[in-house]
């Protein structure tokens, strides 16, 4: 209940406050090129990763990417390079 | 990263991992700020990755807390390069060296080859050689110029008139012109002495023949002065007259000498700069800073650097800055008319074969006009005037 109360006052905050969300809310901020690259920033590790598809831990949730031809091209603790042929990004959340 | 050319000079290598948890694994590494880059999965239980060289001992750290294993498939970038460079440096030192002696041995003096010198002139001029520096096996950019070792030859060797000093490749050629030429055989066919000057006779010494003319006779040119007809007469035969006739002719010279002159000297003083040029690069190598004399003269003394036949765009240059003076000279009039007096005296004795001497000598006149001294002399002269030439058979009756 409490975690529920604290994300509802940083949601209002950033609303209130006109603060860039991925910030302030720990959210992930994907860019894609086409469907050649895929740069995921905010990230919380890798669950699995094979030459056709990508799982990614989020704050909340899990980000899917499937394609063909993977390949890493940089990894840091929050931010993930892929390259490859992109073919379908998903959402994953765990608590419904 | 984006600049990953950066990790060819640090080093990098391509890692297989193999194991389980090979996810966990990786989160391990960019948690503990390992960088990897180009991430591969094979197959279900493999992964590579290539990772910088400095990385290497935390990797191994952290491949100890885990379940997997690392493989190292290749090694790439400089210090790998260097390493297997330094392990062949063998190669890299032989051939290093190679080129440096060839380097050297292109620009040694390999031999020096004297044409036209008998063999006690050949023997002087390689003594004279020796002393210059010129020698086998000499570097050729540490002796002398072509110019001034043949300036040097014809000073030193007293026996020849003119020497041709040509480099072609690592060989010195010199081209030697003797003062004594062999002698032509002389003639011994009937020949006449003629006169070749007008003279008054003061000596003859004829050793065969009839001389025509006696001590104290006027001659022209072209006049017979020893017939080779001798014998009565009905009984001529021809002999080849021979003998010296001693005449005094007479010269005039006359010489112009400014009484005041100016002129460029050299006090001593020099300084030395050498460069190694390369291109239009000159690159100093001694001899800094300007020079210090307000009014110099420069030498320049350029040695292209050679590599076997070709001619490298590298010289080695050598200036010479030698300072020099004005001085204006003043002659008073009676020193310019015996300065002019010694310089007739010299012109004269130019024009004159060896064995003539100079009789007498009257300043003819003299006088000074625009700060000049003029000046004409009369010399008389005493010389052989005697030449033979042959006698034509069908000329003589």
């Amino acid at each position: 209940m409490a975690k529920k109360w604290g994300q509802q006052i940083k949601s209002w905050m950033t609303k209130q406050m006109e603060l860039p969300q991925d910030v302030m809310m720990d959210l992930p901020r994907i860019t894609m090129v086409g469907q050649l690259h895929i740069y995921i920033e905010n990230h919380r590790g890798l669950i699995a990763f094979s030459d056709k598809e990508l799982r990614l831990l989020l704050k909340q949730g899990q980000l899917l990417v499937k394609g063909k031809a993977f390949v890493i091209k940089t990894i840091l603790p929050e931010e993930i390079l892929l390259e490859g042929k992109i073919e379908q990004v998903i959402y994953l959340n765990d608590d419904k | 990263m984006r600049n990953q050319w950066i990790h060819l000079y640090s080093g990098y290598v391509t890692v297989k991992v193999s194991g389980k948890g090979l996810e966990r694994f990786i989160n391990a590494l960019t948690r503990s700020d390992i960088l990897i880059w180009n991430v591969k999965r094979h197959g279900t239980a493999a992964v590579t990755f290539q990772i910088s060289l400095e990385d290497i001992h935390n990797l191994r750290h952290e491949a100890r807390n885990s379940d997997c294993k690392i493989e190292f498939l290749a090694r790439t970038g400089l210090p790998f390069l260097m390493k297997r460079l330094l392990k062949n440096s063998g190669f890299l030192i032989g051939g290093g060296t190679f080129l440096v002696i060839v380097f050297l041995l292109s620009n040694m003096i390999w031999g020096i080859e004297i044409k036209g010198a008998d063999p006690a002139t050949e023997y002087e001029i390689r003594k004279q050689l020796d002393e210059i520096g010129v020698k086998k096996g000499k570097l050729q950019f540490l002796v002398d110029d072509p110019e001034s070792i043949q300036r040097k030859i014809t000073n030193g060797v007293s026996s020849i008139t003119w020497i041709g000093v040509e480099v072609q490749g690592t060989t010195y050629h010199l081209q030697v012109v003797e003062k004594n030429e062999p002698e032509k055989p002389e003639q011994f066919g009937p020949q006449n002495l003629l006169a070749t000057k007008k003279a008054v006779i003061v000596d003859m010494f004829v050793e065969e023949g009839q001389p025509v003319v006696s001590v104290n006779d006027h001659v022209k040119p072209g006049q017979l002065l020893v017939s080779g007809q001798i014998g009565k007469e009905g009984e001529e035969k021809s002999v080849s007259a021979k003998g010296e006739i001693f005449g005094e002719t007479w010269y005039k010279s006359q010489v112009v000498l400014p009484l005041k002159s100016n002129f460029k000297v050299f006090n001593g003083n020099e300084e030395e700069k050498h460069f190694i040029k390369v291109g239009d690069m000159s690159i100093p190598i001694w001899g800094f800073g300007k020079v210090s004399y307000p009014d110099f003269e420069k030498e320049k003394n350029e040695k292209q650097f050679k590599f076997l036949k070709w001619k490298l765009p590298i010289h080695y240059v050598h200036d010479t800055y030698r300072e020099s003076e004005d001085i204006t000279r003043v002659y008073t009039k009676e020193e310019a008319i015996d300065v002019a007096k010694e310089m007739a005296r010299k012109d004269i004795k130019n024009l004159l074969p060896e064995d003539a001497t100079i009789k007498g000598e009257n300043v003819l006149h003299h006088r000074i006009q625009n700060g000049k001294v003029y000046l004409s002399m009369h010399f008389q002269v005493i010389e052989n005037i005697a030449k033979a030439y042959p006698i034509i058979q069908g000329e003589s009756e």
